[in-house]
């Protein structure tokens, strides 16, 4: 496949400044154990070309599914006939790349496709009815997903490369129900299941089926427990909570295409703006922040990215003060930076690429574990696993809420208190951290459902993260 | 590999169900054909066009009360055995567990016609992009403003074939536009328009409305609170679209955990509220049958305040039990794990001649073009969270007197539709034209409103 986009490519017409192509070939497959039945499994197997093209300062790009030479020849034509019918653009500069050649693929144990069905199931079976018993748990999941992504790349800049990467999670969730008071729980996390770039050995680590009766036992307990109350206060944020408002506060808010306007009428733009980088004050010193798509186990891990650009670790934040962006060949050239930042990413053959997050993290402190930070936090909040989000088209005003909090007295977790909410402004919410647990409470938490693109895209990223608190917090907001 | 020539989704859809046969008894194919275009704008010039061609193939296997589905676009005679065969292998490890509780494939049923195709938007000009968006930078230029936005256009055949003896077939367009227009410091204003013929869609137009909504004055700012509320349709459309999932989805009902259970029949919302579920109402994106192959049914969700149904498709049907049925609302074949969602809403209008008279009684409130990033705080109560965004106004004295920095709203729906005080005649076909995986247009059919205690819990700053 390789060979055949790189033949149609060199046959580009002359009017055809820049052409790259992409053959992506994906193979899906879920499974969903819901109140002691096999609820649904699903399975995708599906390829295609997509072709991006630049004609007169003008881009196109055109897919489908006839991965031929004809099919391949004849979407080129369309992408260039879609770049010249659209009005007259000055055509800006692309930051040069070195061209991409070899082979990647991600490392992983266990294919996730050589685990047999029936043993998939008999391990969500287990988990699911560790969930069940009590009859105010009106519904009980247990999921899992995997994921083989297998990408050639070639461009007119010289790239020839070629990808594969195996993804695969699995959660569990519960529904309690008592009146009309209705609590729900997940594990490991409310986003996908926490999914990694591993094999089956990830799923195996989260122990489904030990965790579960917690999960079940923590839901009841929210039932009865007592509204979170309203005020400001210190929290303490769990590692999947904190993962998601990194991705929403931070690593959309540092993506150099919504800086610079062109995701005005979507996703929105920023509060942060290109002329901040080096200077800007995003946060307390206790804040560093780095993109690495080098990451072993990252959703936004991979050799090259969609534009051919190789992987790359860059700091974005380092104590407090904004270093970079996150961009693409065409973003970064606009700000005239020399490089890419390496954050070009498609979803699937259909899509093309756009400024995405890779892996953005919070880099670890050194407040030790969960336990000393909680020990060494006199009163104050724990919140753990999402339940709502939600935050400006400039990435500034917030409000989250989450599944659980735990009351914190005397440097102790205490009662459970349910309808945990808080809301906050970017900066001055960042500039309260000042504390972060230790590399031994540090993970990966993957999200496999952020959204963004015209027509819409599906990007899977992780942040690392470990808890953290934070000071003079609004809460209970909701 | 047999070649593949020219073949309708039906005709891919029956020979995928002939080799599906020798696999397994009880099938349903489901053919999906996309072709589309959109074209992207920012800053008054063209930043992204992309074209779609796609087909995919769905196979799903029944057993014993289950179903496993299998997916490709690889059309292929090999190919598409090769799906069956998964398909089948995991409907034989799902069935066996415990029986399941799928009833079975639909029984085969004719769909009624409607009118949501349009053969010019099935063309797919690429030049009727590129005129679109060169009248709307004329628009944005002469308002001294800068236009950001996209136009879009799609054609999408779906096709159903069934060992049931199901054959159905039919082809659904949509055109989809929006534009912001924005001025140097950043103030902007929002508008769509969204319709089965693109050729309905006049972007001139639609670029004026977004120009009109950027004024000059500073914005004012509110703090938290209650106020009373004019919403636009956009903003309306996307309050009802979350009640559609959170309060008329037949699984969710059925499980207790709907908003709506044990409810049925009370009254949850003010007596001029209207809301039904109709997809072959004039101005919607029509359908005739869904993911089961069941035709579609006209329902009425809310009669005059008092909530009257929820939709259901053929697994959820089973789970209420008593004489529910599908209402032909499956989203994905063999019934999605999410349950049925109504596609269709429309919301009946008032009497109200426009926004202007909706704002004339409020001496203090909030006018709203658009919400954003609008989320469930808690399912059961419809309580939501989201921002508002270009186009906020504060009313005052019965007038939009000047714009107001976007606000965070938490509030419940059901409660927003209980303190409705006046509706418009006018009603507008909203969609937000998001296009996640399988292009599946579909809007809301609703009037502009004003209800009393719009629930504000923050503000951008």
């Amino acid at each position: 496949m390789l060979a055949l986009l790189t033949d149609v490519l060199s046959r580009a017409p002359a009017r055809c400044s820049y052409a790259e192509a992409r053959h992506v070939a994906t193979d899906e497959e879920e499974l969903l154990v819901r109140n002691g039945r096999v609820d649904s499994i699903d399975s995708t197997s599906a390829d295609g070309v997509g072709v991006r093209v630049r004609a007169g300062g003008g881009w196109g790009f055109a897919a489908t599914r006839e991965a031929t030479r004809a099919g391949v020849e004849a979407t080129l034509r369309r992408a260039l006939a879609i770049a010249e019918s659209q009005p007259a653009a000055p055509a800006g500069p692309l930051a040069a790349v070195p061209p991409a050649r070899g082979h990647w693929s991600c490392a992983h144990e266990r294919d996730p496709f050589d685990v047999s069905l029936e043993d998939k199931l008999e391990l969500l079976f287990a988990a699911e009815q560790a969930l069940r018993g009590d009859p105010r748990i009106v519904r009980s999941d247990a999921t899992c997903a995997s994921r083989r992504v297998r990408t050639a790349f070639a461009s007119t800049d010289g790239a020839a490369c070629t990808q594969e990467r195996v993804e695969c999670g699995a959660a569990i969730a519960v529904v309690a129900l008592q009146g009309e008071e209705l609590q729900v729980r997940t594990y490991p996390g409310a986003h996908g299941g926490s999914a990694a770039c591993a094999g089956w050995e990830h799923v195996l680590g989260f122990d489904l089926v030990a965790n579960a009766p917690r999960i079940a036992a923590e839901a009841i307990e929210l039932l009865s427990a007592p509204e979170c109350p309203a005020g400001r206060r210190t929290v303490i944020l769990g590692g999947e909570q904190l993962a998601l408002q990194i991705h929403e506060s931070i690593g959309h808010a540092l993506e150099l295409d919504r800086m610079l306007l062109m995701e005005a009428a979507y996703a929105g733009t920023s509060w942060v703006q290109p002329h901040d980088l080096g200077t800007l004050r995003y946060g307390s010193e206790q804040l560093n922040i780095t993109a690495d798509a080098t990451l072993r186990g990252g959703l936004g891990t991979f050799g090259w990215d969609d534009e051919g650009v190789a992987a790359a670790r860059t700091p974005l934040i380092e104590a407090g003060v904004l270093r970079a962006a996150l961009s693409d060949r065409g973003s970064a050239a606009q700000i005239g930076l020399e490089r890419s930042g390496g954050c070009a990413r498609a979803d699937g053959f259909a899509r093309q690429p756009i400024v995405r997050m890779t892996n953005v993290s919070i880099e670890p402190g050194d407040a030790g574990t969960l336990d000393d930070l909680v020990a060494d936090t006199g009163d104050g909040l724990y919140l753990e696993t999402n339940r709502s989000w939600s935050i400006d088209d400039r990435r500034l005003h917030f409000q989250f809420a989450t599944e659980i909090a735990r009351e914190i007295r005397g440097g102790e977790l205490g009662r459970l208190l349910r309808n945990a909410s808080y809301a906050g402004v970017t900066p001055q919410f960042w500039s309260g951290l000042d504390a972060v647990c230790s590399a031994s409470d540090w993970r990966l938490w993957g999200l496999g459902n952020c959204g963004k693109g015209e027509p819409g895209q599906v990007m899977r990223v992780s942040h690392g993260s470990a808890p953290a608190r934070l000071r003079d917090v609004q809460v209970g907001v909701a | 590999m047999t070649s593949i020539v020219v073949e309708t989704p039906l005709q891919t859809a029956e020979r995928a169900l002939a080799l599906a046969g020798a696999a397994a008894d009880e099938v349903q194919v489901t053919v999906v054909r996309e072709r589309s275009l959109m074209s992207r704008f920012a800053r008054s010039a063209p930043t992204q066009a992309t074209e779609v061609a796609d087909t995919s193939v769905e196979i799903l296997v029944a057993r014993d009360g289950h179903t496993a589905l299998a997916s490709t676009n690889r059309l292929g005679d090999d190919e598409l055995r090769v799906t069956a065969r998964r398909a089948d292998a995991a409907a034989r490890a799902a069935a066996a567990g415990a029986p399941g509780t799928y009833p079975g494939l639909a029984e085969p049923a004719a769909a009624p016609a409607h009118d949501g195709y349009d053969d010019a938007t099935a063309e797919l000009d690429p030049a009727r992009a590129g005129a679109a968006l060169r009248a709307t930078f004329a628009v944005a230029a002469a308002h001294g403003l800068e236009a950001f936005g996209a136009w879009t256009a799609g054609a999408v055949r779906t096709a159903i074939a069934s060992s049931a003896g199901a054959r159905l077939e039919e082809e659904v367009t949509d055109g989809f536009m929006k534009v912001v227009c924005r001025d140097a410091s950043g103030r902007s204003g929002y508008a769509a328009a969204t319709a089965a013929a693109a050729g309905q869609i006049d972007p001139a137009a639609v670029a004026a409305r977004a120009a009109s909504k950027v004024t000059s004055a500073p914005p004012a700012e509110l703090g938290p609170g209650s106020y009373p509320v004019v919403l636009e349709p956009e903003a309306v459309g996307i309050l009802l679209e979350f009640l559609g999932a959170l309060a008329f989805n037949g699984l969710s009902h059925a499980e207790g955990r709907g908003a709506l259970s044990d409810r049925l029949g009370t009254l949850v919302a003010a007596p001029a509220i209207d809301l039904a579920d109709a997809p072959r109402s004039a101005c919607t994106l029509s359908r005739g049958f869904d993911f089961e192959g069941v035709p579609k049914q006209e329902l009425a969700l809310i009669a005059d305040g008092v909530a009257q149904a929820v939709v259901h498709d053929r697994r959820s049907a089973v789970l209420a039990g008593g004489d529910a049925r599908s209402t032909g609302h499956a989203i994905a074949p063999g019934g999605s794990p999410q349950g049925p969602f109504p596609t269709n809403l429309v919301l009946r209008g008032g009497a109200a001649a426009d926004a202007a008279e909706l704002c004339a009684p409020i001496e203090r409130g909030i006018y709203v073009t658009r919400l954003w990033y609008v989320n469930p705080v808690r399912e059961k109560e419809t309580l939501l969270t989201g921002m508002t965004r270009e186009g906020t106004f504060l009313i005052e004295d019965g007038e939009i007197a000047r714009p107001l920095r976007d606000v965070r709203f938490t509030d419940s729906v059901l409660r927003l539709l209980s303190a409705t005080e006046a509706l418009t005649a006018d009603r507008r076909l909203v969609s937000g034209g998001e296009f996640y995986g399988r292009r599946f247009a579909h809007g809301v059919l609703c009037p502009g409103l004003r209800a009393d205690g719009l629930r504000v819990t923050g503000a951008t700053t």
